[in-house]
């Protein structure tokens, strides 16, 4: 039965393509973005995770050292006194080859076997002969080995000798062989030896990995008491995860616009199954004379929409696989901006990825039908269910869905006040908040619209009014219509508002902090200790703080220590937000640091709190003296000064310096005297504070972008709706606008009727996403952003982005109303009256 | 006389530690090219004999291309359980000279340790083998004062230096370990031509090989948590050369004999590729008395009594007869068990061997070590 019933629906649908677009488009783009961030975010994940494994190897646990790095005298004496094996030395930094980033893993090959297999099992082609490889690598200064993959990409072949950045110099480097292993794509093995030389680490060692017995718990105790002080051992799946955990806020955060693509893509949904339900009303009705009960309407109706789900989801998938492999270059751009090297060359195409999309679409079809289906069940027999029947039935629900809507949006206040620093549960208030909100639009819509009618009226005569009075009338099509707009032009005002607060706050934050006004460092690494007096014996130069950014890691994960040389001068750079009185005193004397707003608010610390950090000499005190505003986004920062940080740690050197000039000199001289210096030792970033202050933005947008994208398609699926909304409401009343045409109504007045009355729907939208928007705005700014980062961003709501917001909904309904408008211009009247 | 053993390992220690498992025969022919290559030319060669001079000459000689120190021993402990152990240290030089780096780390000297038990009454062989760069202290040899070690396993001189050497030995894996002090009983005895060993016809391919053929050995042997008090004899054996191989040889057996008369044999014959002996095999007698007395390859006389077959395949000799008719000499040799083949990156027996036999009229008997080689690359290609 439903078999047949479903046939007879299908020619129809044969009939009405356009329909079927709509459902794709409306389900398939909110699965597509579903499953495309999900794929980017998986990809990327799983893309680190890989690395890491691989790079890890067998390693249970690796001893990490300070600032510094390890002795290698403590790995001989692991190795030789305690007879230690399975361990391996490890050397990390990062160059620069051909403009492309390659993390550098420099090993002892001989200590390998037990830890990682891949960096001396080599290609057999495009290697030279094993042992000659093997010679190569230990006695060869910048011997390489690559993935297969990545020589390929640096286009290089065996034997052949490139230049790499190491710490601003310029190395010889030579690849002896390839290996093909997974998860070593950008990864440059290299002896400890070259290691050591190329970052200047002569002496030290970045990490011992180590592998442990799993069944032995005193293994580890043991082991870990062998160790000095200013070392400790840390699980290796442990500093994996806590990397990895670095980067959870952005991706929920993705994970969280992705799903209001859906939401939008659902009011969309409901528009469609709803249209193709009253196409069909004739039919239904002769169904249900036929004796069709109303349970398998209502299936019929869901079984659609179901089928159709199905198919659109499919379709979703496939472009949300594609929409990934775009999606995935700008989160991982984001994510090496920000949190770690992750290279990812191809979207990993997980099935857990691809049944969510399916799921999330075949559910937003059947909970988009559900209404429509319900109000199919209800067509009398052989009656053609009157518009003013499903008006005023849905005049009825109005009061319970506008309670409901106050019910969800005061339970997403009460979720904020209650859930302290959980993100998911912000994020899920976020999202109460939308549907509530949405849920009391089409009730203020119908007031409004009753109200502003006689004004329309006034204004613009019997078709304006006309134009406005059917937005009430037609309220569960136009009112589902504006929802979805209103929903998208929210969400892009909230964006914008918390975007361009954060911007703004950021622009400020930067202009306090950049107090000096050269800056000079080196990428990934330190100044030439020589260059560090040079630069400040320079001509012009008045005074000179310098900057070295260690990590300090624990089993909490890492943190920041930035060490800060100050003058006098610098100290209007640090906005404290809170201080104890003797800040300034005891910074530069005691054992006292300052913390980063995020970190204070992540580690619920505050001035007079105590920390304990591991020093060269073990585990000592440090009182905090003030917290400090800061948008770094390694923003678990500790900051030390200079004396404090020499006192405690064995590490001279220093990363950058900022350069304050004596008045009236010109920067771009001493830039230039700067370079002249550095000329030969070192290559630097040396540029003025302006400079700086700008790329810092630009870095800054270009993080948003991602965000831009995604909202643009919400948008995107939001004018659909109004377009799928405006051909529902000219089905309907297709009578009604052919009685009025057949009075006399020129086309063209009908087609501007039609163009007003979505100008209006649109005005109505902007109007009601303004309040949504704003709070959305709030709660993204206090609630998501503290909670994801830690920041505490000032809020500016500019009129302008309310005004253009408002301006950009009614653009986009007037887009969406031109085809409507068209159709019904040119529809023959003669047809439409006779269709009933 | 190891050097082709040496040059063996190098090159496939350097395979196994980086590159692809692959089959014997391109490891044959890898090693071939390596042994030949022109690269040897620029290593220092032992192309005249030289003054020995010790303790100096204890400790290494990066300039030639592979050095070693050979320790083979048999202990019994309190209650007669016998046992033999090999602890051996190679070092290797890569290149000719030492690469300049800021690094520590950079080095052309490669170390490879083998030390292996013999448990005649367990019925059990254990073998281990280590490798290190001779750099940071990770492996390396000094001669003064005496020490070479690869990790944790080394052997060094102990206590104030005398008039003998008076040595410490230790090396230990998962399941066995071993301590001993070793004491001299005997000056090296310099082998071939006053320490000059010829390996081939051509000039400088040769080796510089000194032994001391007896020391008196005692400490502790631990198997699997067990430890045994055990004494004996050991012996050294220490070469260092830049040699390479010839093309038409396939192994050699080496017998190193400690006799209870108090006199030493030692032998080496090579074997060329058509089974026949190379006539450069050559052998050293030391009399009770510590003086030596080169043997030629026609003084003695080797026949095989018996064979052994690996489960992993080739076929070794697994005893013999020897005999030197200027010594009025005639052993019979037998290994004291059967399976004593390292599984290290190149498979090789080497084991604990019991002779007995008679020096003219006189009864004789004794113990000592064999080597034998080239016997697992024998095996057909495809095995």
């Amino acid at each position: 039965m439903a078999r047949t019933l479903i046939r007879a629906n299908a020619g129809f649908l044969a009939r009405h393509p356009w329909q079927l677009a709509m459902v794709f488009l409306g389900v398939g783009i909110g699965v597509a973005v579903i499953v495309a961030v999900d794929l980017a975010n998986a990809s990327a994940r799983k893309a680190f995770l890989l690395s890491m494994d691989t790079l890890t190897g067998q390693a249970t646990h690796q001893v990490v050292g300070g600032p510094a790095g390890i002795d290698e005298a403590v790995y001989v004496r692991l190795r030789v006194e305690e007879g230690i094996g399975a361990i391996a030395p490890v050397v990390e930094g990062y160059v620069e080859v051909s403009g492309r980033t390659l993390r550098v893993l420099g090993i002892d090959p001989f200590a390998e076997q037990e830890i990682r297999s891949f960096t001396t099992r080599l290609d057999e082609e495009g290697t030279a002969e094993a042992e000659n490889v093997f010679a190569a690598f230990l006695t060869r200064p910048g011997a390489a080995v690559l993935a297969a993959t990545t020589a390929a990409r640096l286009d290089l072949a065996t034997g052949d000798e490139f230049e790499v950045i190491a710490a601003g110099r310029a190395e010889r480097a030579v690849l002896v062989g390839t290996y093909a292993a997974a998860g070593a794509d950008d990864l440059l093995t290299v002896d400890i030896a070259t290691a050591q030389a190329w970052f200047g680490r002569e002496g030290r060692l970045s990490r011992i990995d180590v592998r442990l017995p799993a069944d032995e718990d005193g293994a580890k105790a043991r082991f870990a008491a062998a160790l000095p002080s200013d070392t400790t051992l840390l699980s290796a799946a442990g500093r994996t995860q806590s990397t990895a955990d670095m980067s959870n806020a952005f991706m929920t955060n993705l994970t969280a616009m992705s799903l209001l693509a859906l939401l939008v893509g659902l009011f969309l949904i409901y528009n469609s199954v709803s249209f193709s339900v009253l196409q069909r009303r004739g039919l239904i009705g002769v169904l249900r004379a036929l004796g069709v009960t109303r349970a398998q309407v209502f299936r019929i109706v869901l079984a659609e929409a179901e089928q159709r789900g199905l198919v659109a989801a499919a379709a979703g998938v496939a472009f949300g696989v594609w929409l990934g492999e775009r999606l995935l270059a700008l989160v991982a751009q984001s994510i090496n901006d920000f949190y770690f090297r992750v290279t990812v060359t191809d979207v990993a195409i997980g099935g857990l990825s691809l049944a969510k999309g399916v799921a999330a679409g075949v559910g937003a079809a059947l909970a988009g039908a559900l209404v429509p289906a319900v109000e199919a069940a209800g067509f009398r027999p052989r009656l053609a269910l009157a518009r003013s029947v499903l008006e005023r039935r849905t005049g009825n629900l109005l009061p319970v869905v506008t309670a409901a809507g106050v019910i969800l949006v005061l339970a997403a206040i009460l979720l904020v006040a209650v859930s302290g620093r959980s993100l998911v549960a912000g994020l899920t208030a976020v999202f109460m908040l939308i549907l509530g909100v949405a849920l009391c639009v089409p009730l203020a819509v119908g007031r409004l619209s009753a109200r502003a009618a006689p004004l329309f009226g006034r204004a613009g005569g019997v078709i304006a009014r006309l134009a406005v009075s059917d937005i009430a009338a037609g309220l569960s099509r136009t009112g589902v219509a504006i929802v979805a707009l209103a929903v998208a032009v929210a969400a892009t005002i909230g964006v914008s508002v918390m975007v361009d607060s954060f911007r703004g706050s950021v622009a400020d934050w930067l202009t306090g902090t950049l107090s000096a006004d050269v800056y000079a460092g080196v990428e990934r690494g330190s100044l030439a200790p020589g260059l560090v007096a040079a630069f400040r014996a320079t001509p012009g130069v008045a005074a000179m703080s310098t900057t070295r950014r260690a990590w300090l890691e624990d089993e909490g994960g890492r943190t920041e220590l930035r060490v800060l040389g100050m003058v006098p001068e610098s100290r209007t750079g640090i906005e404290l937000l809170e201080a104890a009185d003797d800040v300034w005193t005891a910074f530069g004397n005691a054992d006292v640091v300052l913390v980063s707003e995020p970190y204070a608010y992540r580690n619920r610390v505050g001035t007079g709190s105590v920390l304990s950090l591991r020093t060269g000499a073990g585990e000592a005190g440090f009182r905090v003296a003030g917290v400090y505003q800061s948008y770094d986004i390694n923003a678990s920062a500790i900051l030390m000064s200079r004396s404090t940080y020499d006192r405690h740690f064995d590490d001279p050197r220093v990363d950058s310096v900022g350069l304050y000039l004596e008045p009236g000199i010109d920067p771009d001289r001493v830039i230039a005297a700067l370079e002249a210096l550095a000329e030969g030792t070192q290559e630097l970033v040396i540029d003025s504070n302006r400079n700086i202050r700008e790329l810092s933005l630009a870095i800054f947008d270009r993080t948003f972008r991602i965000t831009d994208v995604l909202y643009w398609l919400a948008l995107g699926v939001a004018m659909i709706g109004i377009l799928g909304a405006m051909l529902a409401l000219q089905l309907e009343r297709a009578r009604d606008l052919a009685i009025l045409r057949a009075v006399g109504m020129t086309p063209r007045q009908l087609g501007a009727m039609i163009v007003l009355q979505t100008a209006v729907i649109g005005l109505f939208a902007g109007l009601a996403a303004i309040p949504l928007g704003t709070a959305m705005a709030w709660l993204l700014i206090d609630v998501i952003n503290r909670r994801a980062f830690g920041w505490q961003i000032d809020m500016s709501v500019g009129p302008e982005i309310l005004l253009s917001s408002t301006l950009f909904a009614i653009l986009a309904a007037v887009l969406a109303g031109l085809y409507p408008a068209r159709r019904a211009a040119t529809s023959v009247p003669a047809l439409a009256m006779r269709e009933e | 006389m190891r050097a082709r053993l040496a040059g063996l390992f190098l090159a496939v220690s350097a395979i196994a530690v980086f590159a692809e498992d692959e089959p014997a025969g391109a490891r044959r022919s890898e090693l071939a090219e390596l042994l030949q290559s022109d690269e040897g030319a620029a290593f220092a060669r032992a192309t005249a004999a030289r003054e020995f001079v010790f303790p100096h000459d204890h400790g290494p000689h990066p300039g030639y291309r592979n050095e070693w120190w050979y320790f083979t021993g048999n202990l019994t402990d309190g209650a007669g359980r016998r046992f033999g152990f090999e602890l051996t240290i190679f070092r290797f030089a890569l290149a000719p000279d030492a690469p300049a780096s800021p690094s520590a780390w950079r080095t052309n000297q490669v170390y490879i340790a083998h030390f292996a038990i013999t448990d005649a009454d367990g019925g059990r062989f254990l073998a281990a083998e280590r490798f290190a760069r001779g750099a940071v202290g990770l492996a390396g040899a000094v001669a003064e004062p005496f020490r070479v070690w690869v990790g944790d396993w080394q052997i060094a001189a102990r206590g104030a230096p005398g008039s003998r050497e008076r040595w410490r030995l230790s090396a230990n894996d998962e399941d066995f370990a071993i301590a001993l002090d070793l004491d001299a009983l005997k000056t090296p005895v310099l082998n071939g031509v006053d320490g000059l060993s010829q390996k081939s016809a051509e000039s400088g391919n040769a080796s510089y090989y000194y032994s001391i053929t007896r020391w008196d050995a005692a400490g502790t042997i631990t198997l699997d948590g067990e430890t045994f008090a055990v004494d004996g004899l050991a012996w050294l054996d220490r070469e260092w050369s830049s040699s390479a191989l010839g093309s038409d040889q396939q192994g050699w057996d080496w017998f190193a004999l400690q006799l209870d008369d108090g006199s030493e044999l030692m032998f080496y014959q090579l074997r060329r590729l058509d089974g026949s002996a190379d006539p450069l095999s050559a052998g050293t007698w030391v009399a009770p008395d510590g003086r030596a007395r080169h043997l030629a390859r026609d003084e003695v006389d080797i026949e095989v009594t018996a064979t052994w077959t690996s489960p992993a395949g080739g076929t070794y000799p697994a005893g013999w007869t020897l005999a030197v008719p200027s010594l009025a000499l005639e052993l019979a040799i037998e290994p004291v068990l059967a399976d004593q083949e390292l599984f290290t990156t190149v498979r090789y027996w080497e084991g604990a061997v019991d002779a007995t036999g008679r020096q003219g009229a006189a009864p004789v008997g004794g113990r000592g070590y064999v080597e034998l080689t080239g016997y697992a690359d024998a095996v057909p290609a495809g095995r």
